[in-house]
């Protein structure tokens, strides 16, 4: 038994009934869809067509939002439907990065993700969706494709069908037939703010709060907010080369897309960067003396002990601060831990963070009683790898996001976690004071890791990437809206300011802190930029 | 369906740190398939309890108890089945979903359908009646009950008809849809007051295919065509949208050939297999070049064209001394069209000659199966835009399709027509506010003529109902229609009868507030397909509390606040006029069932009900009377299929005491022909003086216009060679639908509105490089009367030389207008010289709003467009009377002092450009003192001798002991 989709866009004339229906049926709120129409625009007149292509869940196989979801509020049932339970998400917005088809939004009135679940209460008692119920043309055509009777099965047999990018090995069960690649494909058009009969102003779903709250007081803020959000530019337009292909979709060479939903803007903001940067130096303080201790050199001295334990305590309370408050759900932040789905790699970050806290404290107890113990030290720096490094893996399952894929994010987060480190000793030696040695240390191991970092840049950045998608983030980044931040923020000033700093510092404490103070800001800029980019290319 | 806990949660919830969610996920109710097959709908006996699973709740398994309510939707005219869900617990209608015994819908509607809960719930309706307070249009209003409105109204009409004053008593219909129904009052009345939008909508088609056959619409069976030719967009819109829709792309999927006519890429374009962008006007020229294909190839049909052709009369009157044979009638047809080439066709309308020849041959080929329509789309556009429908009904005519299977019928055929009790006589006044002299062939009542009509001193209007109608936004010049409703000499009294505010209802005196689609009565019958139907509109509260056991007097009792509905109104108000009986107005309303009784509503329709041909038996086989039948099941289909009624024969007793006329074969009873003989047999043909298609209008040349005796070319008023390009001028398309708006009338749909909310004016990207536009910029549109600023859509889905702007948007309110469709309205400021000179400026756009429905807060949208149509002049068509709606516009890019949404218009140019169309006119009497031709037909017909201009007094009414 496995229930599917076909939309025959032989037939399907773009009319809405489907998005209305649904949204009686489920009562989804103004501003969200749970399935839409998009619609492009190809040729030249008069060799024109307008092309209407239903978007929504996909259902998949192997759906990554399931495997994402870390309270498994999203789940594949018997019947093949990936349905989801509200009362158990936390609105950590992961699925929405993790589904490459765009089909979730946060449910401004709930506060929870939410997606077309194919009616399956509907389902349930023998029911058809209600979109195949309302479809003028019978366009939308649902059914058991594993019985070989069935019209979706038939259909399936003898017609030729496509999916929604086949390679992200999602194996979807929404099939096309008919359809034209300057649909399915985001890609070929961009996302606009004006379409054809509407124009979107302010924000929606996970932004529909702000907007209200925005929008009675003054018109000109909720502008100014959709700027904030990244709601008003779209990616092709903040390409440097984007404006010259607005131009091109202007005088029609190439599709435009003329109808889409509202652009649900970027939905991790700077909670999430920020709490890669604060993990970062939570976990770089432990691993620091502890590579310092395994090389044989000399560590920082009983106080900087206390400060490596402390900065790794407040920093990873602070890194959990961020992670509640980024949730849509703050007060389910429990069911990280107690509803754990361990696919995902948020309960399995938020165990590794629990479980280094509780090391973290052990350490300062032995401390305290002036005790070592080898595996503790061990345990503690093995669980400072974990924690600094699971956030790539977690983005890894975040299918949606090309660019997050790369194999070298991990080794990314850990060399930021080394250099926040450093750094955050050789402020605090500038307080404290410390034996030369440390220092000469902490000078050597700052460079090294700047050396190591700006080699991982330069693989992420410059070596051929894989899909358009990751393409045009590069492009954004080193060439688009953000090669401001990336030029000066993470390469001078993250980078090659402070390696020539501590190049000529010759130890001096005050050319360290400024060094370090530099590769903290470049660190959380540079965190920014990877977290946010991405999160501009539209997935359907 | 959830998976049982794991280790972890199974402990946390059961030490209760976190809420237990494994509760009520167990399925408990019956699945309605043996199998995992899906079915569409709950089956019909479980319709007074109903229950499914909430979705809101899901996975938790929230079972809600419904008592599905059938009805019809009310937004376009098609009248789509509903079925209400409403919730039993809370009354209240939950959702609407499609009526799966609905003939013409069959189970599916269209955006609009499942938004009727929008307008429902729109924290914005009307709910009690309101009385203006201050002067008329100053947006005070208060409170009233229903008894003082009726008296006060009732008292009114009353008066006028004691003084004689019956044609200053009009009822001004925006959708009408309860068929027949206000014809009864009216006439109940004997006032000839039934003026409708039909003027500015579809009066150039009807005449069109009237003049060919008497019938005025056409009924495209597209099921079953080969080839289905559009001169409108009916994948989209129009008359019947979803119905036509669905046929049309099922009659593509088994192979039939779409073709569409469209200057502009609509999605009925866009889904064809021939797009015929062609200059707009030139639709004719197209038409005749395929007829010439035809023609020329042999592809006609002789063998309908020599029965149901009036080709004889053709040639004797225009060929007189050629021999009478239809060889010759074909010789004379390609002479006649000679120089349509399809050269010539490409030169007028730019649809290259290649596609002309190749769709003219599948036409030909298609032959009986050629299925074709034109609504409004070029019909409404142009000066002659009538031409446009007659010249595609001659392609119907040339391939035998009139009336076939897969052909294209006439609407009659598929309309049910009830019977009513105690129905009045036709009314003896004629109203010449509705169909003045000029106008002789009109079509339709001159609508959108009535302000200029009254500023000229015609008369004026004592008591007027709008009833679901805005004429200040829909039709064109708006501001002269505030002009005419704001002086009270013009206007007596202004009662809008509506569901929803509009910009009219702002001008009224009273606001009266009239049910929607699921709190309202009517019968709805429509040609959507080759069957005929009907279908029960019914207010589902009141429905729901009759099957509970409760039932209510009057609908408003089960409705939210005392939303009214216009049947008990109308019994109401006909009962006060005439109290004591003495006007002959209220035997009327006598119920059949019970003498001397107020009729109710559901003896109204039970009487109908009774007599709808198969309705009584089939209500019986389930145990059920005829009204119950059509209150549980919504709908009933009287006949699967209406092909060829030309052939049925005359009725014996029609023949009894008829005469045969030797030469024409028009069988005729007592000077009225109702029949013809065809191979012998006595049939009955089609409503024309020949009883055949003709071809040859002797009509048209006795009323004046010979050089239109034959189907041809008309160039419209926006014509290249009317246009200066050096001078910027273009032809501005207004009249395109969206496939989710009506009108006027959807600007309380939220789900509508989110979708589409604003009307940029399309322009292809070489016409806007020329005015160096981009997307996004502003162009002021001048008119002959004025200009609008609009925001530019350049598109290679536009013609270029066209340009485009679709209606429905650019809704507006004053800042006095507090409240009223706040998900659509821009706020505006409109300032008036006293001159005649009209500004309006945007305020600010739709903005979000606290109300009870928390969406009004998130609204994301804030362009809500440019009211174009009130930049327009009036352009009547001197034939068929249908405003002539494309514009032309002089485009200049917006200056600096132009903002979005400005909008200028001076009335006293309105003014002018209303004589110059009139001069055009070639005004009755007729042949033999006639006003209008006799067999025309005409909304709301008085009797038939104030036909002739004599027998009617200065006041309207026929004269004393005329006809008697």
């Amino acid at each position: 038994m496995k229930y599917g989709f076909i939309i025959d866009n032989r037939k399907c004339i773009g009319c809405h009934a489907c998005t209305t229906a649904c949204k009686s049926e489920h009562d989804v709120p103004v501003g969200v869809n749970r399935t839409w129409v998009k619609q492009v625009e190809k040729g030249e007149f008069p060799h024109t067509r307008r092309l209407f292509s239903v978007m929504r869940c996909n259902h998949c196989t192997d759906a990554p939002c399931v495997d994402i979801c870390p309270v498994e509020a999203l789940y594949i049932r018997e019947d093949g439907i990936v349905d989801f339970d509200k009362e158990r998400c936390i609105a950590c917005k992961s699925c929405m990065q993790a589904c490459p088809y765009d089909a979730l939004y946060i449910d401004p009135e709930t506060h929870t993700a939410a997606k077309c679940n194919y009616c399956a209460h509907r389902v349930d008692i023998g029911l058809e969706p209600a979109c195949v119920n309302v479809c003028p043309e019978h366009a939308i055509i649902s059914g058991d494709m594993d019985n070989p009777e069935s019209e979706i099965a038939i259909l399936l047999g003898t017609q030729q069908v496509k999916v929604r990018k086949p390679e992200k090995g999602t194996v979807p069960n929404l099939f096309y037939i008919d359809a034209d690649d300057a649909s399915l494909n985001p890609s070929l058009t961009t996302r606009p703010q004006d379409t054809l009969w509407g124009r979107q102003e302010g924000g929606v779903g996970h932004f529909a709060k702000a907007a209200e709250k925005m929008a009675f007081s003054n018109p000109d803020v909720v502008s100014a907010l959709m700027e904030v959000n990244g709601q008003s530019t779209t990616a092709d337009e903040v390409t440097a080369n984007g404006k010259a292909r607005s131009v091109d979709l202007l005088i029609g060479k190439t599709p435009r897309r003329v109808y889409d939903t509202p652009n649900k803007g970027i939905l991790w903001g700077w909670e999430v960067s920020g709490y890669v940067w604060t993990k970062a130096i939570a976990t770089g303080a432990i691993l620091v003396p502890f590579v310092a201790w395994l090389m044989g050199a000399m560590g920082p001295n009983l106080e900087g002990q206390y400060w490596s334990l402390g900065l790794g305590i407040f920093f990873l309370a602070a890194t959990g601060a961020l992670l509640v408050k980024d949730l849509d759900q703050p007060t389910r932040f429990v069911y990280v831990l107690l509803r754990p789905q361990w696919k995902s790699w948020l309960p399995r970050g938020g165990y590794a963070i629990t479980v280094f806290g509780g090391l973290m404290a052990l350490s300062l107890v032995l401390l305290y009683l002036g005790q070592t113990m080898a595996l503790v030290q061990w345990l503690t720096a093995a669980f400072a790898v974990l924690v600094a490094v699971y956030t790539a893996f977690l983005f890894a399952q975040a299918k949606g996001r090309d660019f997050w894929q790369s194999p070298t994010l991990a080794l990314h987060m850990l060399v930021h976690s080394l250099m926040a480190g450093g750094s955050a000793f050789a402020l605090v030696n500038l307080i404290t004071g410390a034996e030369a040695g440390w220092t000469q240390f902490l000078n050597t191991f700052l460079m090294v890791s700047l050396g190591a970092n700006l080699a991982i840049l330069v693989s992420e950045l410059a070596t051929p990437h894989p899909t358009h998608d990751t393409h045009r983030v590069v492009d954004m980044i080193v060439r688009g809206v953000y090669r401001n931040r990336f030029w000066l923020g993470t390469v001078l000033i993250g980078n090659l300011i402070p390696l020539a700093l501590l190049f000529v510092s010759g130890g001096s404490p005050v050319m360290m802190a400024a060094a370090a103070l530099m590769i903290l800001a470049g660190i959380y800029i540079t965190e920014h930029i990877w977290v946010e980019a991405p999160q501009r290319i539209s997935l359907s | 369906m959830t998976k049982k806990p794991g280790f972890i949660e199974r402990i946390a919830e059961s030490i209760g740190i976190i809420p237990n969610l494994h509760k009520d996920r167990d399925l408990d109710l019956p699945h309605l398939t043996q199998t995992t097959d899906l079915t569409n709908f709950p089956p019909p006996e479980q319709w007074d309890d109903w229950v499914e699973y909430e979705a809101k709740a899901h996975p938790r398994r929230e079972k809600k108890h419904y008592q599905i309510v059938p009805t019809t939707c009310f937004n376009c005219e098609s009248a789509c089945g509903l079925t209400a869900f409403i919730d039993k617990e809370t009354g209240q209608v939950r959702k609407f979903e499609g009526n799966p015994y609905h003939p013409a819908s069959r189970g599916r509607n269209c955006a609009k359908g499942p938004a009727t809960i929008n307008q429902i719930t729109d924290p914005d309706r009307i709910l009690y009646p309101l009385k203006r307070k201050g002067k008329r249009g100053s947006g005070e209003w208060e409170r009233v009950s229903w008894d003082s409105v009726l008296d006060d109204i009732a008292g009114r009409i009353r008066k006028a008809l004691q003084e004689g004053r019956n044609n200053e008593i009009a009822y001004h219909v925006g959708r009408p849809g309860h068929e027949g129904y206000m014809d009864r009052i009216l006439q109940a009345w004997n006032v000839d007051g039934h003026n409708s939008h039909t003027n500015i909508c579809s009066s150039g088609a009807r005449f069109g295919y009237a003049i060919w056959y008497g019938y005025d619409r056409p009924s495209p069976d597209h099921t079953n065509a080969k080839v289905i030719l559009l001169i409108s967009a009916h994948l989209e819109s129009g008359h019947y949208f979803n119905p036509h829709a669905q046929r049309i792309i099922e009659a593509k999927m088994k192979g039939a050939k779409l073709m569409v006519m469209d200057p502009r890429l609509s999605n009925t374009a866009s889904m064809s297999d021939y797009w015929m962008p062609s200059y707009p006007g030139s639709e004719a020229a197209v038409l005749l070049a395929m007829a010439k294909i035809i023609l020329d190839e042999g592809l006609y049909n002789r063998a309908y064209m020599e029965n149901w052709v009036n080709w004889q009369e053709y040639l004797e009157h225009m060929h007189p001394g050629v021999p009478v044979t239809f060889e010759n009638y074909i010789e004379k047809l390609k002479e006649t069209y000679a120089e349509y080439t399809p050269e010539y066709a490409y030169e007028e309308s730019g649809v290259r000659p290649e596609m002309i020849r190749e769709t003219a041959r599948l036409i030909g080929e298609a032959g009986e199966q050629f299925a074709t329509h034109n609504w409004r789309s070029a019909g409404s556009g142009n000066l002659g835009g009538w031409a446009v429908a007659r010249t595609l009904h001659f392609l119907n005519v040339l391939t035998g399709s009139v009336g076939t299977k897969g052909g294209t019928m006439p609407s009659e055929w598929n309309k049910f027509k009830p019977s009513f009790f105690a129905k009045p006589p036709a009314q003896k006044f004629w109203n010449e506010l509705h169909f003045p002299n000029e106008y002789p062939l009109a079509f339709f009542e001159m609508s959108f003529l009535l302000p200029h009509f009254l500023k000229e001193g015609r008369g004026k209007m004592d008591v007027y109902f709008s009833r679901v109608f805005n004429p200040v936004w829909t039709y064109p010049d708006g501001f002269s229609w505030i002009e005419a409703f704001s002086d009270e000499s013009k206007f007596g009294l202004h009662a809008a009868l509506t569901p929803t505010w509009s910009e009219t209802a702002f001008f009224a005196d009273y606001v009266l507030p009239m049910g929607l689609a699921s709190e309202r009565h009517d019968i709805n019958s429509y040609e959507t397909h080759s069957g005929k139907w009907i279908a029960f509109r019914q207010p589902v509260l009141r429905e729901a509390a009759r099957r509970n056991g409760k039932p209510v007097t009057f609908t408003y009792e089960a409705n939210p606040g005392e939303v009214w509905e216009e049947d008990e109104f109308w019994i109401e108000l006909s009962w006060r006029i005439d109290p004591d009986g003495s006007l002959g107005i209220k035997q009327h309303f006598i119920s059949p069932y019970r003498p001397g009784e107020k009729v109710t509503i559901d003896e109204y329709y039970q009487y109908i009900f009774e007599r709808v041909p198969g309705l009584p038996e089939a209500a019986q086989k389930q145990g059920m009377n005829p009204l119950d039948y059509m209150k549980k099941y919504g709908a009933f289909e009287i006949e699967p299929h209406c092909y060829h009624q030309n052939l049925n024969e005359v009725k014996p007793e029609v023949l009894e005491g008829s005469v045969v006329d030797p030469k024409t074969q028009v069988i005729t009873k007592g000077g009225k022909p109702v029949g013809i003989m065809v191979k012998g047999k006595a049939v009955e043909g089609f409503p024309t003086p020949s009883r055949k298609n003709e071809f040859f209008s002797k009509t048209m040349i006795d009323w004046g216009w010979p050089e239109y005796a034959l189907p041809t070319y008309v160039k419209s008023h926006i014509h290249p060679e009317t246009l200066d390009k050096s001078k910027g001028e273009y032809v501005l398309v207004p009249t395109f639908r969206l496939p989710t708006l009506i009108h006027s009338r959807s600007g309380n749909a939220k789900w509508l509105y989110e979708i589409s909310n604003r009307n940029p004016v399309w322009m292809h990207p070489q016409d806007a490089q020329k005015f160096g536009l981009k997307t996004g910029d502003l162009v002021k549109m001048n008119t002959d009367i004025g200009y609008f600023v609009d925001k530019v859509w350049v598109t290679e889905g536009m013609k270029p030389g066209v340009v485009a702007c679709s209606h429905h948007l650019g809704r507006w309110r004053r800042p006095e207008d507090k409240i009223g469709n706040r998900w659509a309205t821009n706020t505006v400021a409109i300032k008036n010289d006293g001159q005649g000179g009209w500004k309006m400026s945007t305020i600010s756009g739709i903005k979000p709003f606290a109300s009870a429905d928390k969406d009004s807060s998130r609204i994301f949208w804030s362009d809500g467009g440019v009211h174009q149509n009130i930049t327009f002049p009036v352009h009547p068509d001197p034939i068929s009377g249908m405003h002539c709606w494309h514009q032309r516009v002089r485009i200049e890019k917006a200056g600096p002092e132009d903002a979005y949404g400005d909008i200028f218009v001076d009335t006293n140019k309105s003014m002018e450009v209303y004589r110059e169309w009139l001069k055009m006119t070639r005004p009755a009497p007729g042949p033999g003192g006639l006003r209008r031709p006799l067999w025309f037909k005409r909304a709301l017909r008085p009797v038939d001798e104030l036909y002739y201009l004599d027998n009617v007094n200065e006041n309207g009414s026929l004269k004393e002991g005329v006809g008697q």
